[in-house]
C-alpha cells in the first residue's frame, strides 16, 4: 500500500484501499513507482463499484416512479396532445440538435408503446439486468423525453440526464443487481465443475490478450465514468453556491422569506408560512445553504465530507417536503451518494442483511455482495 | 471476474480465474491482472497481440483525454462568460450542446420574488358576425390547486406555465410582437396551454384566446430593510406593486366543443 500514497484521491476511493495492492508496480521497480500504480489502478481495478451501484437503482427507480406519478399527465407533457404539440418540438429540435424517439410518430399507439418501453427500461436498469445494454437504452430513454418536453424540466430533469448519460460509462451493474447474481450462481457451478474440466487446454494468447484488453477498457471507462460524475456534482454545487453568493437576498438572509412565498412551490402553505416566522434561523438556513454549496468541492478530500453530505441531506429533504419538489431532491441525493465509500456501502449491506435474515429465518444468505468473506461464521449454505 | 464474494481480484490473477464464466459472458467483469505465463515464455507474442495491446493503450489514453477534456469544457460552460470561453464559445457549444447543457442558477443569485396570476379569456365569432368575449379563466389557480397538499406535485402543474411564461420573456422582452423564431414557437406554446386548459374546463368554441399577466411582489420580510439592488430578474428588481400585462389576441386552431 505505500505505493499508494502519494495519491490522495485514490487512496480514498474504497476498492482500491480495501485490499492489498498489486506487487506489480513495485517490481519493476524505479521511480516511475507511483505513476505505474496509479496507471494499475486506474486499468486494472473498477474503483466505487457500490457507489456506482447505488447511482443505477437510485436513477432508475427515481425515474420509474417519475414516469408512473406522471401516468395521468403522460400526454401532456411527452405525447402527441401536449401543447408543446410533436411539430413545435421538431422545429426546436432543427434549431438545437435534439433528437428524440418520441416525434418519430404523432400517433398515441406509437406513443403508449414508448412510454411502456419506458417503464420497462428504467425498471430493468434499476434492477441491473443485461446493465450495459439496459443503461444505453435508459440514456436513450431519458435524453428523448427529456427533450421531448424541453420546457417542462427543472434541475432535477436536468441531472437524472447527465447522470443516466454518464452511467453508460460506468460498471454500474457489478454490485446489488441481477447481473451480479447471475455471475456468481455461473461460479459456484463453475467451480463445481472445475475437477472435469482440468484437461481443458487454456485459451490462446490472442484470447487471453483480448480478455485483458476488454477488462482494462471496461475498467478505464468505468474510472473515467465515475470520476466525470464526481466533478459534474462539483460543479453543481460550486456553481449553485457561487452564484448565490453574487445576490442580495442570500446575503441578507431573506432569500429563503421569498422561496416560502412561492405559490408554486408551496404545497403546505401552513408549513411555509409557521417556518416563514422565524426569520433567524431562515437567514441561518441561507447562510448554510451558500456554505455548504461553495464548501463542497473542497470538503470531500477529507472527512469532513460526511457531516456536509449529512447536512446536504438535511437540506435536500427540507427542499422535498417544503417546495414539493421529491424528484429534484431526490435526484440530488443519489448525487451525493457517489461520495460515499464502498466500505460504508458494505457496511449498509451487511446491516440489511442482517435485518432481512432476522426478518426471514430460512432465506438464503449467500447475497455476498462486499468483501470476500464478508459475513462472518455464517455456514456455507450453498454451493460447497 | 466475480468471486462469490464480489470482490474483483486484482493483480496477479490467476490462470483458471477466467475461465469460469466463458467468452461472451455479457459485460466484461473480470478482473485478473494479465495473460498468463505460457505466451511470454514461449518468446516474443504474436503479431496480433502486440496490436491489441498497443490498440488498448492507446483507447486508454483517448479515454482519459476525452474525460479531461469534457470536464474541462463544461467548467467552461457552466462559469460565467470569461476571455477564454467567449474566445472558444463555438467549440465549447459544439461538444455540451444539447446533451449535457445545464445551468445551476437554481434560485440564484437571487430566488423569484414575484408570483404570476396568468388568466386567459377566450372570443368567438358568431354567424351573424358579433364577436362573444368570454370572461377571465384563472390558468395559475389550475396549478395552484394541484400543487396544493401534493406531496409530488406533478411536472405539469409545477414547470408547464411557469416556465412556458419565463421562456416568453426572455425571447420577447416587454415587447409582444416575435422578432424570432423561437419567440414565435413559445407564443404558440402558450396559446396552446391556454386553449388546452379552457376547453378541459369549459364549453363553447372559441377561435382567439387573450392572456392577461398580473405579477404579484412578494412583500419583503417586515424585520428586513429594502433589499439592495441587485442583478436582473432578481428579487429585487420586482415591481413594488401588481403589474398587470395583456397580451394580444391571438389567433388558435381548432379548439373548442
Amino acid at each position: 500500500m505505500e505505493t499508494e500514497q502519494p495519491l490522495a484521491s485514490y487512496r480514498r476511493m474504497p476498492e482500491a484501499a480495501d485490499r492489498g495492492a498489486p506487487h506489480r508496480a513495485t517490481e519493476r521497480g524505479g521511480a516511475s513507482v507511483t505513476v505505474l500504480t496509479a496507471l494499475t489502478a486506474l486499468t486494472e481495478r473498477p474503483v466505487a463499484l457500490c457507489a456506482a451501484a447505488v447511482l443505477r437503482i437510485g436513477y432508475g427507480l427515481l425515474y420509474l416512479v417519475f414516469l408512473l406519478r406522471e401516468f395521468p399527465h403522460r400526454n401532456e407533457i411527452w405525447g402527441p396532445g401536449s401543447p408543446w404539440t410533436p411539430e413545435l418540438a421538431r422545429q426546436l429540435f432543427d434549431q438545437t440538435g435534439w433528437v428524440s424517439f418520441l416525434t418519430l410518430s404523432d400517433s398515441r399507439p406509437y406513443f403508449e408503446v414508448c412510454y411502456a418501453a419506458a417503464l420497462l427500461t428504467s425498471a430493468l436498469f434499476m434492477l441491473g439486468w443485461r446493465t450495459r445494454v439496459m443503461s444505453v437504452l435508459f440514456a436513450v430513454v431519458v435524453a428523448s423525453f427529456h427533450a421531448r418536453a424541453i420546457f417542462m424540466t427543472d434541475g432535477g430533469d436536468n441531472l437524472i440526464l447527465l447522470m443516466a448519460v454518464y452511467l453508460v460509462l460506468t460498471a454500474c451493474g457489478r454490485r446489488w443487481s441481477l447481473d451480479a447474481r447471475r455471475a456468481r450462481q455461473r461460479t459456484f457451478t463453475g467451480r463445481a465443475g472445475t475437477k472435469n474440466r482440468t484437461a481443458h487446454p487454456g485459451p490462446g494468447p490472442l484470447r487471453q490478450q483480448l480478455n485483458v484488453s476488454r477488462r482494462t477498457v471496461t475498467a478505464v471507462l468505468h474510472n473515467c465514468g465515475m470520476c466525470v460524475i464526481a466533478t459534474q456534482v462539483c460543479f453543481l454545487y460550486g456553481s449553485a453556491g457561487l452564484y448565490k453568493v453574487q445576490g442580495g437576498t442570500w446575503g441578507d438572509g431573506t432569500a429563503l422569506h421569498y422561496v416560502l412565498n412561492l405559490d408554486l412551490f408551496r404545497p403546505w402553505p401552513e408549513l411555509s408560512l409557521l417556518a416563514d416566522e422565524y426569520p433567524v434561523p431562515i437567514a441561518l438556513a441561507c447562510y448554510l445553504t451558500v456554505l455548504l454549496q461553495v464548501a463542497f468541492p473542497f470538503v470531500l478530500f477529507g472527512r469532513l465530507k460526511y457531516p456536509v453530505l449529512a447536512l446536504l441531506l438535511v437540506m435536500h429533504l427540507g427542499i422535498a417536503v417544503f417546495m414539493g419538489l421529491p424528484l429534484f431532491s431526490g435526484a440530488m441525493i443519489v448525487a451525493d451518494a457517489v461520495f460515499l465509500p464502498d466500505r460504508f456501502y458494505r457496511h449498509l449491506g451487511q446491516v440489511v442483511r442482517r435485518t432481512g435474515r432476522g426478518l426471514m429465518p430460512t432465506g438464503r444468505r449467500s447475497t455476498a455482495d462486499g468483501k470476500p468473506v464478508p459475513v462472518p461464521a455464517q455456514p456455507a449454505p450453498s454451493g460447497r | 471476474m466475480e468471486w462469490p464474494g464480489g470482490a474483483v481480484r486484482g493483480g496477479v490473477g490467476t490462470v483458471d480465474a477466467g475461465e469460469v464464466d466463458g467468452p461472451g459472458a455479457g459485460s466484461a467483469r473480470r478482473g485478473d491482472g494479465r495473460p498468463p505465463e505460457p505466451s511470454r515464455a514461449s518468446g516474443r507474442p504474436p503479431r496480433p497481440v502486440k496490436v491489441l495491446r498497443a490498440g488498448t493503450g492507446a483507447t486508454v489514453v483517448l479515454c482519459l483525454a476525452t474525460a479531461l477534456l469534457h470536464v474541462f469544457l463544461v467548467f467552461l460552460h457552466v462559469a460565467p462568460p470569461n476571455p477564454l470561453s467567449r474566445q472558444y464559445s463555438r467549440q465549447i457549444d459544439a461538444w455540451v450542446l444539447p446533451l449535457f447543457e445545464q445551468n445551476w442558477r437554481l434560485f440564484a443569485p437571487d430566488p423569484e420574488s414575484v408570483n404570476r396570476q396568468i388568466s386567459a379569456r377566450t372570443a368567438h365569432t358568431t354567424p351573424d358576425g358579433r364577436v362573444q368575449v368570454s370572461g377571465w379563466f384563472d390558468l395559475s389557480a389550475l396549478d395552484n390547486s394541484a400543487v396544493k397538499h401534493h406531496v409530488f406535485p406533478s411536472h405539469s402543474a409545477q414547470n408547464a406555465l411557469r416556465r412556458a411564461w419565463s421562456s416568453y420573456l426572455e425571447t420577447h422582452g416587454g415587447d409582444d410582437r416575435p422578432h424570432s423564431q423561437r419567440a414565435l414557437m413559445m407564443q404558440h406554446y402558450l396559446t396552446n396551454i391556454a386553449a388546452d386548459r379552457i376547453t378541459a374546463h369549459r364549453d363553447g368554441t372559441f377561435e382567439s384566446v387573450q392572456l392577461r399577466v398580473i405579477t404579484t411582489p412578494i412583500a419583503a420580510p417586515v424585520f428586513a430593510p429594502a433589499p439592495a439592488p441587485a442583478g436582473p430578474g432578481s428579487a429585487t428588481d420586482a415591481p413594488k406593486s401588481a403589474e398587470t400585462r395583456y397580451l394580444p389576441w391571438w389567433k388558435v386552431g381548432s379548439h373548442g366543443n
